[in-house]
């Protein structure tokens, strides 16, 4: 079993080396490896994990360790609950886009070296979730912010797509440095590299409250960076330039969820320091808060569903801090389950119309029969509508917030409250701009090109993905009915707050009726276009960091020019002046050659004659 | 005959053929320089060799030798200087300097009448 976790790991990388080998040899071999390997990953996966879940024991093991003073770098292996849902889910949403890739860059010239970062990009994900040495998950959490800058500068011709890629790199790099440090101030502290053992040290007590404080928070700083959080938000946006596959990855399955999954897998150190968790809730809040805003008012499809990632990331935080590790988790699970898909569909959309802006739709419900059901289901799904998995998780989420603003011990009981506000509001702001979206896209007058016929629907490679994924979209709320099948013992029990539920269900009605009275009396979009100011960190980091690094990187070459160069060039000029003077003799007139020869002859015999 | 007399010609011999290697413009002349040195030599060769009787009379053979081999020389010589005639136009030691270390060509090959013809 842990042999076939092993492979699970390797598996990827070795597609990625094969197809980057044969890639520009054969197309076909290409795509078979692609999909083929995520396939069989997938199968492994579910071999790896099924066994896993529920009440099993987690399994692990050291494959090799250093013997070096202090802690152990060991490469190791675990597998708990929260482990095999993750790698099921990031290998299910990876061999759905490898197969959705088909069709949506089937004539793409750099499809093979996209294949192969897709495959990296997994297995990293997958070395990040079953890792149980700090380091080996620093180097998957590393690859993958490397593969998500390749991936979004996939067009790399594009230059918004070089910069959102840069962007998405130094700033989620800069974040990583918390967990650096983390990595280290745990290491020192637990004489230990190992997350299990420190874990488990960790919950068998002996801790002040908040002991842990400086650990926790550097975490803290990691995960917002990678999960895109207020105010390391910023990257998350503007990666949409990337191919629409990718985004479905990096939102649903890999980059982001490591964020949270960060914070479930040392959870014990965050319930030890509540401080963190303090400014986790804090953060959550406000994020979750301006990414449903921001989502509200876009004209840009993909990026009404990066906002709402944002928006929903921040939910699995604002419950992970409140104590709610199985909605958390759980919500987790069914935003990547209909975050993949709702990506996936937009990528039909976009494949269709050619856009990524919502007024080039519009009118679209006849012409793509199949992409309108599967996204009206995502979208009600990440709405919270009633039967569908996003209902019953964010349910979840909210009801366990209430439950800690009530009686909860381990925030502080205003930031509880702040956040159950900010849930309930962001919850009918989603509702609102899901709809909003659903409206300007599949109802209303089509755009010219839709009317004039020129859209059709995308070829099977790409909707099966989409069918695939309803039905975890329609079907998951039966985990969250019961998460201790996949969670295990110990998670809370109570999941589900029928009143709660009856009162969110009633106010989302209430919302989208209103919604939907805009749009018909404003025959269009529900709302004029407003501009929302955005809170000014860009510019901040434009100020406080780009300007100088910029201005140090002038000192630097000028430094380089003026001081470095120099002595090099001066040694340059001081020979060539020398060999001036040297060449000086070199005229080319022979018979001067010559009597330099006979002088020095002459020299030679009258110094001969003088010492005999 | 005292020895010095021989040598004293042969001297001056050799210094008239260094100034004309070392000053002459012309190649011909310059030509002609190397010959006085070369039989400048000879005769010392042949001055030392009766002066000491040699019997198998080295000197002289040797003097006959360098005759020979002035006589190649001097055959291969002018062959270079009318082809430096015929590509320069003319034969002035002191503006051959196509040897000259310089960075770049300065002065093309001057095309003579001749060659353009």
């Amino acid at each position: 079993m842990i042999w076939l976790l092993a492979l699970l790991v390797a598996l990827p990388f070795a597609c990625a080396a094969i197809s980057l080998l044969v890639g520009h040899s054969s197309d076909a071999a290409t795509k078979g490896i692609s999909v083929g390997g995520s396939a069989l990953a997938l199968a492994l996966a579910c071999v790896v994990a099924f066994p896993r879940l529920g009440d099993a024991v987690p399994i692990g093991r050291v494959f090799a360790s250093t013997s070096a003073s202090g802690p152990a770098l060991e490469l190791s292996l675990y597998v708990d609950q929260l482990s095999a849902v993750m790698l099921l889910l990031a290998h299910t949403v990876a061999f759905l886009v490898q197969v959705y890739s088909l069709g949506y860059l089937a004539d793409d010239p750099r499809y093979p070296s996209y294949a192969a970062l897709v495959s990296v990009f997994t297995g990293s994900m997958a070395l990040v979730v079953v890792a149980d040495d700090l380091w080996v998950l620093l180097v998957g959490w590393e690859l993958m912010g490397a593969c998500s800058y390749f991936l979004i500068a996939h067009h790399w011709e594009l230059e918004e797509a070089r910069a959102g890629a840069v962007k998405a790199f130094l700033m989620t790099r800069t974040a990583d440095l918390g967990l650096l440090f983390a990595i280290i101030v745990l290491g020192v502290r637990f004489d230990s590299y190992r997350i299990s053992t420190i874990m488990s040290a960790i919950s068998g007590g002996g801790f002040a409250r908040d002991e842990l404080w400086l650990p926790a928070l550097l975490l803290s700083a990691a995960v917002i960076g990678k999960s895109a959080q207020f105010p390391l938000h910023t990257w998350l946006p503007d990666a949409m330039p990337g191919p629409t596959p990718i985004s479905a990855l990096i939102h649903a399955a890999t980059m982001v969820a490591a964020g949270v999954f960060l914070v479930a897998r040392a959870y014990p150190l965050f319930l030890s320091a509540p401080g963190a968790l303090n400014v986790l809730a804090i953060v959550a809040a406000g994020t979750m808060f301006l990414g449903a805003l921001y989502a509200l008012f876009t004209h840009d499809l993909k990026r009404v569903l990066a906002w709402s990632t944002v928006s929903q990331l921040a939910y699995m935080f604002g419950a992970l801090a409140v104590g709610a590790y199985a909605a958390g988790v759980l919500h987790l699970l069914a935003h990547g389950a209909f975050k993949a898909l709702l990506f996936l569909a937009a990528g039909s959309v976009v494949h269709a119309v050619g856009s990524t802006s919502m007024s080039a739709m519009g009118g679209l419900r006849d012409k793509l029969p199949d992409t309108f059901l599967t996204m009206t289901l995502g979208l009600g799904a990440l709405a919270g509508v009633v039967p569908l998995v996003g209902f019953f998780s964010k349910d979840a989420v909210i009801g366990a917030t209430l439950d800690a603003a009530t009686g909860g011990r381990l925030v502080w009981p205003w930031v509880a409250w702040l956040l159950f506000s900010t849930m309930v509001l962001t919850a009918v702001l989603t509702l609102a701009y899901s709809l909003r979206a659903w409206l300007l896209v599949f109802f209303g007058n089509p755009s010219p090109s839709v009317a004039a016929g020129l859209v059709h629907e995308s070829p099977w490679s790409m909707r099966v993905p989409l069918y695939l994924l309803t039905v975890p979209t329609a079907l998951g709320g039966l985990a969250v009915a019961y998460p201790e099948m996949i969670l295990g013992p110990g998670t809370e029990d109570h999941l589900l707050h029928p009143w709660l539920a009856v009162t969110m269900s009633a106010l989302v009605g209430l919302t989208a009726a209103v919604v939907l009275w805009l749009w018909r009396r404003h025959a269009g979009d529900p709302w004029r276009a407003l501009v929302i100011p955005h809170p000014p960190v860009d510019q901040v980091y434009d100020v406080g960091l780009v300007r100088p690094v910029r201005r140090l990187a002038l000192l630097v070459r000028a430094g380089d020019r003026d001081v470095v160069d120099a002595y090099a060039d001066g040694a340059g000029a001081s020979a060539r002046g020398l060999g001036w003077v040297l060449r000086r003799a070199q005229n080319g007139n022979v018979q001067g050659y010559l009597m330099v020869v006979v002088l020095g002859a002459a020299a030679l015999a009258v110094a001969a004659g003088l010492m005999a | 005959m005292p020895l010095w007399w021989p040598l004293l010609v042969a001297s001056l011999l050799f210094a008239i053929g260094v100034y004309a290697v070392l000053v002459r413009r012309n190649a011909v002349l310059v030509l002609m320089g190397v010959e006085l040195m070369l039989n400048a030599v000879n005769i010392n060769l042949v001055a030392f060799d009766a002066h000491f009787r040699d019997a198998l009379h080295g000197g002289q053979t040797f003097a006959l030798f360098i005759i020979v081999i002035a006589a190649a020389e001097i055959g291969l010589a002018l062959a270079i200087v009318l082809m430096v005639f015929r590509t320069h136009g003319h034969i002035d030691v002191d503006r051959l300097r196509s040897l000259a270390d310089r960075d770049e060509v300065e002065e093309p090959i001057e095309v003579s009448p001749v060659m353009s013809r």
